[in-house]
């Protein structure tokens, strides 16, 4: 089993989209597949049509595996279970600042879903937290979608020299190109630093208005707009992040 | 859809199958609208052809095989799971089959297999969705025809987290759902409703008690033989595979021992009919068994010589393949024939003629008969094995053999009457020395076959021949070599003292 998550410490950048279109594709390619929505708007829910069956339960999310393993709702789709988010895990943070072995409680929790799934993806809140440093450790690869403007890489930047003051693998973690407006000066030349500088996927997603409409169509941008360009860029995307998947020897 | 295969894995979600009242049929999908959106998929038809071979060795170890329309083949093993065959158009032997074919030629060897019903099935997905427009609930509507019977099945299927939606979906249907069906497949369908068409049991059992008077039994267990051995024909006849002749011979064989052996019980117009119209028969099919035995061991043949007698076999095997051929066409036409037919109608009729008790032992308890044989048997072989060895003739070693099948094949016919576990046993001493005798024979009759072409001016075919009957001679010496241990080994003080108690006991069963 593979843990992805998908992480920035920038909002709207589209982590969400990534997730629920990576989540959707790779249980279409056979994957048991685990999308667990840790951010506390629970957007990924929503475009599943998930909601949370139990009131705060968030207290118990790092407690017991069983606790988790009720919480678990099917999608409309084969292979493809969610976990839907709760507004109650906005707690989250302050949960883990008050417990021992922190870090690696995530890690311990998903171990147990090793015999049901192949793969979980993890849709992560925008911050950097006592939560993503759980996040970190749990995951196998960290996806970072990042949009080629000046924050957008000054943000990056901060998240290489957090891996390296703390000691985290930066070889988790993988970016992407994210809404990208190919007719944007900033975009290109942002792209072209960056990819000098990192190693970046090849696959780049455009910014469109079918990724925007995945909430109205509540559904995976695969569903409703099968033939348009963002859709072809994120089966790209899920197929370039498949090889890293099956290269990668981390447990 | 059909779960074949059982979620073993946590947290296993509900599913259930009920069968339908089918007048009622025409209440799907609404029946669920007052609580659901309904989406309705489009109906998936398809027809299944199950095959297996005749003795139905497939579907009695718990396999499923079938070819949809398309010729695409499926194996379903005994828990559920798919094993993956391909074969080309007309396959019927497991070496015409590619992929997990290995279950094949353990189970059916050297049968084919033939369509045994066909299942015509539609299916159609009810996907149940919540006010939210999420799907909560999967249910399927399974219409199966098979022969002139059409079911209705209704699979409704719980997702993770949607459990009361399933209570919900199955409250519904309290008004139309009959009988609950456990573990619902392809399988549920072929039970209820095709199970005879598998029933193709030849196996051949005697109805018969201890104290029924000899020749009654006899009577009853020749045309049970006999029975046995006609059901054989019509694939023998067809060509289906080599294996309906095979069997034809051995229930012959068995009807031929058995009317021999207890020829004292019978009266002696019937045994001497008997004998000669059973023989002349199964004599018209020997040839056809002998080309039928060479060309299923071509692989081992063609193993026993080095490579560049290999085109010389292919010759002989090109040549014994067209003469197979038109000795099958013989062998048909005479089992078509009102020769035939006539002949096996005697023989029927001889034997279903009321008993005439004109022999001594005609009115004695069958199983006393059979018991003072077997001790009687078992002693002639005890004599005929103190001069049997390494260096007797051929002859010799033959009609031990035979003496051998005989006794097995007497204790086959009562082994219900028998003690159960000593006679197990000693069974199984009595093949290990058949083994050793068969192979000894089977060489003999192969060196024999082959020497029928010896004469051919065929330069490459007869010096494969005679490579092929030097090798076959030399194993021949071999497998009579062993004849001296396994004697020695079988007949021991013990083993007769054995017999003694096995067979002496005028009770039945294990009550020695």
């Amino acid at each position: 089993m593979k843990v992805i998550a998908c992480y920035s410490m920038k909002g709207g950048v589209g982590k969400t989209a990534a997730a629920v279109n990576i989540a959707y594709l790779a249980a279409k390619c056979g994957f048991k597949t685990l999308l667990i929505d840790l951010d506390p708007q629970g957007a990924s829910s929503f475009y599943f049509r998930v909601k949370p069956s139990s009131k705060k339960w968030s207290e118990r999310f790092f407690g017991a595996y069983e606790d988790v393993v009720k919480n678990i709702k099917a999608s409309d789709f084969e292979n493809l279970d969610i976990i839907p988010a709760h507004l109650n895990f906005r707690n989250f943070d302050s949960f883990l600042a008050g417990v021992k072995k922190r870090k690696s409680r995530l890690k311990s929790i998903l171990k147990g879903f090793g015999k049901e799934y192949d793969l979980i993806v993890l849709d992560c809140p925008p911050s950097i937290s006592n939560l993503s440093e759980a996040i970190f450790v749990a995951s196998n690869l960290i996806l970072v979608p990042v949009i080629p403007t000046t924050l957008s890489e000054r943000t990056f930047e901060q998240l290489s020299e957090f891996f390296d003051e703390n000691d985290y693998k930066k070889s988790k973690i993988i970016p992407f190109f994210s809404m990208v407006q190919s007719q944007k000066n900033l975009h290109k030349m942002t792209m072209e630093t960056m990819s000098g500088k990192y190693a970046f996927l090849n696959s780049v997603i455009p910014y469109s208005a079918d990724v925007e409409n995945m909430g109205e169509h509540k559904a995976p941008i695969d569903v409703f707009a099968k033939l348009k360009p963002a859709n072809f860029a994120y089966i790209k995307l899920w197929t370039e992040l498949a090889g890293v998947i099956k290269n990668d020897k981390s447990s | 859809m059909f779960s074949l295969a059982e979620d073993l894995k946590m947290n296993s979600l509900s599913e259930m199958t009920w069968q339908i009242n089918s007048s009622l049929v025409h209440d799907f999908p609404s029946i669920f609208s007052s609580n659901f959106d309904v989406g309705v998929s489009d109906v998936v038809p398809s027809v299944l052809t199950f095959l297996d071979d005749f003795d139905s060795h497939l579907w009695k170890a718990g396999y499923l095989f079938y070819k949809t329309s398309g010729q695409e083949f499926t194996l379903i093993d005994p828990t559920g799971k798919l094993r993956e065959i391909k074969a080309s158009n007309g396959a019927r032997f497991w070496w015409d089959f590619s992929g997990e074919k290995k279950v094949l030629q353990k189970l059916i060897g050297l049968r084919a297999v033939i369509p045994v019903i066909s299942v015509k099935l539609t299916e159609q997905e009810y996907l149940l969705r919540n006010e939210d427009q999420k799907i909560v609930v999967k249910a399927c509507l399974t219409k199966a025809i098979v022969e002139n019977t059409t079911v209705h099945y209704l699979t409704l299927s719980a997702l993770r987290g949607y459990k009361k939606y399933f209570n919900r979906a199955e409250k519904s249907l309290d008004n139309v759902i009959d009988e609950k069906i456990n573990h619902f497949g392809l399988k549920t369908i072929l039970m209820n409703h095709a199970a005879k068409n598998f029933e193709t049991d030849t196996n051949f059992e005697i109805p018969i008690d201890a104290d029924m008077p000899a020749e009654d039994s006899v009577r009853i267990a020749s045309l049970g033989l006999l029975n046995s051995a006609k059901l054989h024909v019509s694939g023998a006849v067809k060509d289906i595979d080599t294996e309906f002749l095979h069997q034809y011979r051995v229930n012959f064989r068995k009807l031929r021992s058995l009317t021999s052996l207890l020829k004292k019980s019978l009266p002696q117009a019937t045994v001497a009919m008997l004998k000669e119209k059973l023989s002349m028969i199964v004599g018209k099919t020997n040839r056809l068994r002998d080309l039928d035995v060479f060309l299923l061991d071509e692989e081992n043949y063609r193993a026993l010589l080095p490579e560049n007698f290999n085109s010389g076999l292919s010759e002989l095997y090109t040549l014994v393949r067209t003469q197979r051929k038109e000795e099958q066409k013989k062998v048909a036409n005479y089992f078509s024939s009102k020769i035939y037919a006539s002949e096996i109608s005697a023989c029927a009729e001889e034997l279903s003629l009321s008993s005439t008790y004109e022999m001594k032992a005609a009115t004695q308890p069958i199983l006393k008969v059979a018991k003072k044989l077997l001790i009687n048997r078992y002693h002639k072989m005890l004599a005929m094995s103190a001069t049997t060895n390494s260096q007797s003739a051929d002859d010799d070693v033959h009609a031990l053999r035979i003496e051998f099948k005989k006794f097995r094949y007497l204790i086959e016919f009562f082994i219900d009457l028998l003690p159960q576990k000593d006679t197990a046993k000693l069974v199984g001493e009595v093949k290990k020395i058949q083994t050793v005798l068969g192979n000894f024979n089977d060489y003999a009759t192969q060196i024999s076959f082959l020497q029928n072409y010896i004469n051919d001016d065929r330069i490459e075919m007869s010096k494969s021949l005679s490579g092929l009957i030097a090798v076959l001679h030399q194993k021949q010496v071999e497998e009579k070599c062993k004849v001296t241990n396994v004697l020695a080994n079988f007949f021991t003080e013990k083993m007769t003292d054995k017999i003694d108690v096995i067979f002496g006991s005028t009770k039945q069963g294990d009550s020695v």
